[in-house]
């Protein structure tokens, strides 16, 4: 079917869905804040982040298009349809649109104009790319040109990429920002980390001696892009440098002295994110002072099994001369939705995402591993 | 705000909205609002990562109660009314770790200086940094005693590391004499920068959008004057009747209770000029040039401006509901308005001329508050309308329920004919944004401990109030044998309020 006649269903189908049941009914209204449009070379992936969408146009109504790309399939074709999705949970009543769009061929290579018809004019767009992310794919770039917001998952795909694609939108066009829903998953951490520093413990972040970083993962297991970003976050704070000396990799701070930085693995239990970060733990010095912190990952001690993932994360801190202290946090469950929500409602140029990445590169590589 | 200026680690974290450690003391801790709003307030708070590690919450109050009692009581009213449900154990039972009790009077001395030996000995094990949040949830009353005991106890620093809070619930006096007095005993011991005057009202999602609606949209401030607007309605309606509270209500009446703060902050937000900056100070500024605005209520004018009501038996929702005099420890002969309509004027460059029409009444026929922006007809009307002209734009802000912003114009219908019709576009917070937002205690008591004062009511803001107010119980005092109008409960308030607005040509929504 050609693309235009796809198009025109579907703008029919939506027409469809919002007419009054019938002709003297009263008009049906919908709410919609934004465009989420996901894409994937992968249908698997469209099918699975269906769900999530829906969660997530529950408390950001959007259009929302699914849009699968098969480019290497021989037939050129185009499919599509329309949906409206309802959802009478706890007492909110929001329906939502959502477009499905199945693009084959050399079909896929002009997708971005088929959404770019479909997007509600005068509303932000957001990106969402599933999977590995090439900086080259004509398909890709088109589509973050129609969005304000491109989002990836760093667990998905690699630092190096996210860096890469922020540069080329950066030269490309400067509206265009990008997001990592890895980075987004961080924030708990960095601000518990944040807290070892607060008040008379500030100086003592230009002392940090040791650092010990922990995933779940199996020993031997590469280091993952929580971990990368959150040593990237905080190397790039604090105005550390890296080095390889020897092929060992060196973390060096502001005034020339080494930290002693260690990765290590713990088992994975079921229902935790592969690679997920297990504990941050660090020791400062500097003169008299000096400070141990921990921040640990009960891994599995989730509310229920649907949340199983849903840790408590225990902070200790302990300074010379004073009383130890901790507090358990929660993280909450480690939904999709929850963080792609949260994702989309923050801020889109995050510059120290950028500047996190760019530290990581120097030293994220193939050899880094947990031991 | 003092905990991210040096800490690099701070720069640029997106979610950071904790405060410096501290004790947050209650006074009042066996009460109903302790236990209904500010224990699973900061519960909440510590759900979702917002409370410092070095924190704790004394309970003071004169009831006997030990230690292990209060945390029992306070997870019975967290398990109850906290919005996050179920309680999640861990979290609670390191919360819980953090709660104590102090039993003692207000005006023991000795209590108070137990409670500093406790508060230094929690600095230690808890390390909350020796700074202090005073909480009086308690009568206006005991406002007096409890800042006296706690200054020659020695528990206030004026310094700003360990910094000294005192958060100070509604009302704020009985009048302006007694407000007046009430911020004199306060001043003797704090600054002003270091009280906290809550007026919950400020801290909904909805109130703190009037300024980002206003302030954020080119498209409304142009059109946001005399010039555009015919008049402005701001409604704080309820279908409940005084629930239990008959006491406190004869002593207080609907002005007290809700026009003198709650009423007055959403007309100082919605007429206020914009501010210099959001610093708390130059939004206060703003609305005590509102306050300071207003035209005064001489007596002679109170009789043709202002409007009581009491109500009587009614229908609600289709149950029989008691008048005002039938509710308990309320006198068969009360003169309490448990309704007021208020036709006021602010008397500025942007608003000369312009009515606001206020009201504010128990058992009403649905409970709203809402404001009302009405802008003036269109100066000649090409389309032959039945009614002989076109509706008003009008720009409805709703503070509660069903949160938002709708905006009233007129369109025309499908059809060959030019026939017109109302319609209106309605932004509604919850669908936009999801339900679960914070409530306005978390935001508010997060505010105190972080040192901003933005959304709280400042001094002179709380006198010029009174001020105002004052004016109308005087000319009300004068008819004293003059027994308010009855009103259907159920109704929207007495016949009287709507002959106020058809002396001028208008009507109340009936939102």
């Amino acid at each position: 079917m050609s693309a235009s006649t796809v198009i025109a269903e579907i703008q029919s189908q939506l027409r469809r869905s919002w007419a009054p049941p019938s002709g003297d009914g009263p008009a049906m209204t919908r709410v919609t804040t934004m465009n989420l449009v996901v894409a994937s070379t992968n249908p698997e992936s469209i099918e699975h982040y269906a769900h999530i969408v829906d969660d997530v146009a529950q408390t950001i109504p959007a259009r929302t298009l699914l849009v699968s790309i098969d480019a290497a399939n021989p037939v050129s074709d185009l499919e599509g349809e329309a949906t409206a999705v309802s959802s009478l949970s706890e007492g909110s009543n929001v329906c939502s649109e959502r477009i499905r769009l199945h693009a084959t061929g050399e079909t896929s290579l002009r997708i971005a104009s088929v959404v770019e018809a479909l997007l509600v004019p005068e509303l932000p767009t957001a990106v969402v790319w599933l999977g590995r992310v090439h900086v080259n794919d004509p398909t890709l770039q088109a589509m973050a040109a129609l969005a304000q917001r491109f989002i990836l998952d760093t667990e998905y795909t690699s630092i190096t990429s996210l860096l890469a694609f922020a540069k080329w939108t950066g030269e490309e066009n400067g509206q265009t920002f990008v997001a990592d829903i890895a980075w987004t998953r961080l924030s708990p951490w960095q601000e518990l980390v944040a807290r070892f520093f607060d008040r008379d413990a500030a100086p003592l972040a230009e002392g940090i001696e040791e650092l010990e970083l922990t995933q779940a993962s199996e020993r031997g297991a590469k280091l993952g892009s929580e971990g990368a970003l959150m040593l990237g976050w905080l190397g790039s704070r604090l105005g550390w440098k890296v080095s390889r000396l020897g092929g060992r990799l060196a973390f060096t701070r502001r005034d020339g002295k080494t930290v002693k930085v260690t990765f290590k693995s713990i088992a994975r239990p079921k229902g935790v994110a592969p690679l997920a970060l297990a504990s941050f733990t660090l020791k400062a010095k500097l003169g008299e002072d000096a400070l141990d912190g921990s921040i640990v990952r009960d891994l599995a001690s989730g509310l229920d099994p649907a949340t199983v993932d849903a840790d408590v994360l225990v902070w200790k801190i302990a300074r010379p001369g004073g009383t130890p202290f901790e507090q358990h946090v929660r993280l909450g469950p480690n939904k999709g939705a929850k963080w792609l929500a949260r994702t989309l409602q923050r801020p889109a140029n995050d510059p120290s995402l950028t500047e996190s990445a760019l530290f990581a590169c120097d030293f994220y590589d193939d050899d880094v591993v947990c031991t | 705000m003092t905990l991210s200026n040096d800490n690099p680690l701070r720069r640029g974290l997106v979610e950071d909205r904790t405060s410096d450690a501290c004790s947050v003391v209650i006074f009042g801790a066996s009460g109903d609002l302790t236990q209904r709003k500010l224990v699973p307030a900061l519960y909440n708070m510590a759900l979702s990562r917002s409370l410092p590690s070095g924190f704790s919450v004394v309970g003071f109050a004169r009831s006997e109660l030990s230690t292990e009692g209060f945390r029992a009581k306070m997870k019975e009213a967290v398990s109850k009314h906290s919005r996050r449900k179920p309680l999640d154990a861990t979290v609670w039972d390191d919360f819980a770790r953090g709660l104590s009790y102090h039993q003692g009077a207000v005006t023991d001395a000795a209590a108070f200086a137990s409670l500093k030996q406790h508060l230094d000995a929690l600095d230690n094990e808890r390390g909350t940094a020796g700074n202090r949040l005073f909480y009086l949830a308690v009568p206006a009353s005991e406002h007096g005693h409890i800042v006296k005991s706690l200054n020659e106890a020695g528990l206030i620093s004026k310094g700003k590391a360990p910094w000294t809070r005192i958060v100070i619930e509604k009302p704020f006096g009985h009048d302006l004499e007694s407000a007046q007095q009430l911020n004199d005993s306060i001043r003797e011991a704090f600054d002003e920068s270091q009280v906290f005057r809550i007026d919950h009202y400020l801290g909904k999602e909805t109130v703190q959008n009037l300024l980002v609606f206003r302030f954020a949209n080119s498209l409304f401030e142009p059109l946001w004057n005399r010039e555009h607007v015919d008049h402005v309605q701001i409604t704080v309606a309820e279908d409940l009747g005084v629930e239990g509270r008959g006491k406190f209500y004869e002593q207080t009446g609907v002005t007290r209770d809700i026009v003198e703060n709650h009423l007055m902050q959403l007309l100082c937000l919605t007429a206020m000029e914009p501010p210099i900056s959001l610093s708390a100070d130059a939004v206060r500024d703003e609305k005590v040039k509102v306050l300071r605005s207003l035209r005064p209520m001489e007596r002679a004018n109170v009789q043709t401006n202002v409007i009581r009501g009491q109500y009587g038996r009614g229908t609600i929702r289709g149950d029989e509901v008691p008048s005002y005099r039938e509710e308990p420890d309320v006198a068969k002969d009360s003169r309490i308005e448990t309704f007021v309509a208020m036709r006021v004027f602010v008397d500025n460059w942007r608003w000369g001329g312009v009515p606001f029409y206020v009201r504010a009444g128990k058992r009403l026929a649905r409970r709203v508050t809402e404001i009302a922006v009405q802008f003036k007809k269109v100066p000649h009307s090409l389309f032959r309308a039945p009614d002989g002209g076109i509706s008003q734009n009008v720009l409805a802000m709703r503070i509660q329920p069903d949160e938002g912003i709708a905006l009233r114009f007129t369109t025309k219908e499908p059809g060959q004919h030019t026939v017109l019709r109302e319609v209106a576009m309605d932004f509604r917070y919850g669908s936009a944004f999801g339900s679960n937002t914070p409530e306005a205690y978390e935001r508010l008591l997060l505010d105190a401990m972080r040192g901003d004062a933005t959304l709280f009511t400042r001094g002179d803001e709380v006198l010029e109030q009174w001020a105002f107010i004052d004016q109308v119980f005087h000319a009300w005092e004068q008819e004293a044998n003059a027994p308010p109008p009855i009103y259907t409960a159920g109704s929207w308030g007495p016949d009287q309020a709507d002959d106020l607005m058809a002396q001028d040509g208008r009507r109340w929504r009936k939102p």
